[in-house]
């Protein structure tokens, strides 16, 4: 993949994480354990200087594989690795949505960020519209965080990251990837790079509806049911390729029972990584697998059996910030 | 209660008394994780106050804290289980039963238990007047408390301390137990029949049989089955410590009781522990042994499935507990008829517990008996419609082995295994992938290269990634019983294949297939058929084959010769240590370190 030289080594510039300690902290939480406080503000720092450096719409070279929607699911993010090979093995692409709603938000970002910290060539993550304070609060993450930590700074530390988080993908130049989907003011990649994502995601406007559009079968433009972002039509993606010169726009956001879904004549393309979301919604989970060569090849698979989940508590805790 | 909080805290010898002094601040702070935090450094604030000033003053602020929230009081209840030294030891651990006390009765059921486990902890730290003059009367208050919560706490309390009273304290105990054994609250019954199993074992023998018999043949009878179900527990402890002539008189019918219980989730229990009380009603003589298959084999003809399948998991446990006496008439004529039924049960799960218990009879019964009534079930449930049945009954192939003739391999064990070898499911696949091996010992070499060699080529690009992986081991293992010069003939033509593959998972598969290959063959097949590949996937365009080239290369320089090592493998790995990309030059680098290049 094609990144800066000065990115590829995590123990480059000014934070200092070894890779020693990246290689246990990856460990720790692949055993979905946490890692601690000070090590996640050191991880934060150094994840904050790596993602500042990509692009808004960062490039992105084949083999990769892309993952929609996680939402905080950890044992089927350790399914999706078994299914599709872990890092540094198969690079991956994340579409956003890392956290909230699942029962380990906490754990499944910081896995992910550390993954990216300590293989930033390997790994790619994009910011969905659940990577925002707002939503967090009201979603899980936030609380979460309070309930692990016992107080707000690990939220505060990863909702910074958020901020940094590149909002869309190229992959080979043909593939646009974003979380969402299209807006009405943006016509061209350049656009989109000269948002200023720096930022907690607004209501409205580009940067916004990157993260929250879907596509609808109608023509042109139409308001969204989610209160953010729009409805796009076949019609403006069409003109969105042509205009950008890409084959496909990849993206996640919808619950699709099927795990992917193709929309507008394989223009648009759904992809969704949270097997039997919510831990009740019965649907299967896909990647989708690019060779070098661009080539597609979807994997599907489910949650994760109960024996695989990790031993839960016998009795939980009284949970009464939920 | 202020009284901690308003006291200055003296100067600690490293004159740093801020943070205890905060942490005693938080103990009644507003904000619930706050109090938490200080909860859990308890024994610091105890440690820093001395011994007195905990007794005195933290210990009667402690008291007070039961009306914070439960997840506070959890931690609370655990921490007091461990503050004997911190209270001044043996002459004073009795100040910490009044805030027990307390946590022993409050609602959540969590703290409670939290708070019995450390009572019992600290009973035995006290001396025995101790003892008599504290701990006892608080048990008295808790078993004849107005609400059930306290009562159901001092059911646990009872055998901690039984041991260590005199005769009359002991005979007021046992008193007070059987009370609780008739307690209107169901809830309260569950505990003293919960605890029933230890506080027999702590009894004195005829105190058992003269007044313990009574108290639980009450709960035997119970009119709740959750009551009933604990005691199938307390009947296989009983019996263990009571002499036989009892057991058989007392123990015995009451667990008749339970086995024939009206409520499938008492007899769920019976199946569950089986095999357990089969072993604690001992004495095999020859009618024992015949009620006891008649009970066993009305569990496996139950009418719940949950406590069939319960039953037929204990299956072989049962049979192999019997004495060896009676055990092949009763397996012939009275449980493998009633398992050939289950053979076609409507319940999935049955079928699935059976398959993976029902080949353990083999070893059992013999050669014989194997051959003409076990094979027929085998064949049986090779055919059934689901998955899980036939994996676990290909599973235990093994045991078989050696009564399966080789056109029953063939038209019966086989298409199962290809059939499942192609299932939907990754992990019915998986479990295939690592029985290859039992497999091709049961084949030969011949018979498997034609019939299962295919199903396992075609797993090197399965879709999914844990497969590939364990299909690489699984010709590592291959390799080591068939020899190298197979592995040449059969698995290198396939490396190279996919080692020219487009896809680069699939080249990074050629790698692990090679690597393991390299293990399995030493040095010289090593430098003929492995390194070549591996130079040219050295240059390979995609970081991640390279950078698993060089870890590759860690595994194969253990293999090879120091010549081939310094020769061959050190110039790869040298040309990886300069190459463009971050990842290839670090598990270059970690490579020459560990081969000490």
């Amino acid at each position: 993949m094609d990144t800066m030289a000065s990115q590829s080594d995590p123990t480059a510039g000014a934070s200092e994480v070894s890779l020693n300690d990246l290689d246990k902290q990856i460990e720790t939480l692949m055993r979905c354990e946490t890692i601690s406080e000070a090590e996640v503000k050191g991880l934060c720092a150094k994840a904050k200087e790596i993602l500042i450096q990509e692009g808004n719409v960062q490039i992105i070279n084949t083999p990769v594989t892309i993952c929609g929607d996680i939402h905080g699911q950890f044992y089927d993010l350790m399914e999706l690795f078994r299914v599709g090979g872990k890092i540094p093995y198969t690079n991956y692409l994340f579409l956003g949505d890392f956290v909230d709603r699942g029962h380990y938000s906490v754990e499944t970002f910081l896995l992910l960020l550390a993954l990216k910290v300590r293989y930033p060539d390997r790994m790619m993550l994009i910011r969905g519209n659940h990577e925002s304070r707002q939503i967090t609060q009201v979603y899980g993450f936030y609380d979460e965080c309070v309930r692990k930590y016992g107080n707000a700074t690990v939220w505060k530390c990863c909702t910074d990251v958020f901020d940094c988080l590149p909002l869309s993908a190229v992959i080979d130049g043909r593939i646009f990837c974003v979380h969402g989907g299209l807006s009405p003011s943006i016509q061209t990649l350049d656009e989109i790079r000269a948002i200023e994502r720096k930022q907690e995601v607004p209501h409205d406007g580009a940067m916004c509806d990157l993260l929250w559009s879907d596509p609808e079968d109608t023509i042109g433009w139409g308001m969204s049911p989610r209160g953010a972002g729009y409805l796009f039509g076949s019609d403006v993606a069409k003109q969105f390729c042509e205009s950008n010169n890409v084959d496909l726009i990849c993206r996640a956001h919808q619950l699709v029972m099927e795990g992917f879904k193709w929309h507008f004549n394989e223009t648009v393309l759904t992809v969704w990584s949270a097997p039997n979301y919510c831990y009740r919604c019965g649907n299967v989970a896909a990647i989708l697998e690019l060779d070098e060569n661009g080539n597609k090849d979807f994997s599907i698979f489910e949650a994760a059996p109960q024996e695989n989940r990790g031993a839960p508590a016998k009795k939980p805790l009284p949970d009464y910030f939920l | 209660m202020a009284a901690v909080m308003d006291t200055n805290v003296e100067e600690t010898e490293n004159g740093s008394l801020y943070p205890i002094a905060v942490l005693i601040d938080e103990l009644r702070n507003e904000d619930v994780q706050l109090r938490l935090n200080s909860i859990r450094k308890l024994s610091t604030i105890a440690l820093a106050l001395g011994v007195e000033r905990t007794r005195n003053e933290l210990i009667h602020f402690l008291t007070d804290t039961i009306y914070d929230e439960d997840e506070v009081l959890l931690v609370l209840a655990e921490q007091l289980g461990n503050f004997t030294p911190l209270v001044g030891g043996a002459d004073f651990v009795h100040c910490l039963l009044p805030p027990l006390e307390n946590l022993a009765t409050v609602e959540e059921t969590v703290v409670r238990d939290k708070a019995v486990e450390s009572l019992r902890k600290i009973a035995e730290k006290h001396s025995s007047a101790a003892l008599e003059e504290h701990f006892i009367p608080m048990v008295k208050r808790l078993a004849t408390g107005d609400w059930f919560t306290s009562r159901s706490s001092a059911c646990g309390l009872f055998s901690v301390c039984y041991p260590r009273v005199g005769p009359a304290v002991k005979a007021e105990l046992r008193n007070m137990y059987r009370q609780l054994c008739r307690d209107d609250t169901p809830m309260v019954r569950r505990a003293a029949a919960a605890k029933m199993g230890e506080f027999a074992k702590v009894l004195e023998k005829d105190a058992i049989v003269e007044e313990y018999n009574q108290m639980f043949l009450d709960l035997v009878i119970d009119e709740q089955d959750s009551v009933r179900l604990l005691m199938v527990e307390a009947c296989i402890a009983m019996s263990s410590v009571i002499p036989k002539a009892d057991m058989v008189k007392h123990v015995k019918p009451a667990l008749v009781a339970l086995i024939e219980d009206k409520s499938w989730r008492v007899r769920y229990m019976v199946a569950e522990k089986f095999v357990e009380l089969q072993n604690a009603l001992g004495g095999m003589d020859e009618s024992t042994v015949n009620e006891l298959v008649g009970y066993f084999t009305n569990l496996l003809k139950d009418a719940e499935g949950e406590v069939r399948g319960a039953a037929a998991q204990r299956i072989e446990g049962f049979c192999k507990t019997l004495p060896e006496a009676f055990r092949e008439q009763a397996i012939i004529n009275h449980i493998l008829p009633v398992i050939k039924e289950l053979v076609s049960d409507q319940n999935q799960h049955v079928k699935g517990e059976l398959a993976s218990v029902i080949m353990g009879l083999g070893p059992i019964v013999g050669k014989q008996v194997t051959e003409t009534h076990l094979l027929p079930i085998y064949t049986a449930m090779l055919r059934d419609s689901t998955a899980e049945v036939r994996l676990n009954i290909i599973s235990s192939l093994e045991k078989v082995s050696d009564v399966i003739g080789a056109s029953m391999m063939r038209d019966e064990v086989l298409p199962a295994v290809i059939e499942l070898g192609e299932d939907g499911k990754w992990r019915v696949r998986l479990a295939l992938v690592t029985l290859m091996p039992l497999l091709a010992q049961q084949l030969g070499r011949e018979f498997f290269d034609e019939k299962l060699l295919p199903l396992c080529m075609t797993w090197l690009t399965d879709h999914v990634h844990a497969i590939r992986e364990a299909a690489t081991n699984t010709l590592k293992q291959l390799t080591q019983k068939f020899g190298g010069e197979w592995a040449t003939r059969t698995l290198v033509p396939k490396a190279v294949q996919l080692s020219k593959d487009n896809n680069y998972l699939h080249r990074q598969t050629a790698l692990s297939m090679l690597t393991g290959l390299s293990e399995a063959v030493g040095n010289d097949q090593t430098v003929a058929d492995v390194l070549p590949i591996v130079k040219q996937l050295a240059n390979d365009n995609v970081p991640n084959v390279r950078f698993n080239v060089a870890k590759s290369l860690v595994r194969i320089g253990k293999i090879v010769s120091p010549s081939v090592l310094q020769s061959e493998i050190k110039p790869i790995l040298s040309q990886l240590g300069g190459d463009t990309d971050f990842d290839v030059r670090y598990f270059a680098d970690e490579a020459r370190t560990a081969l000490n290049l």
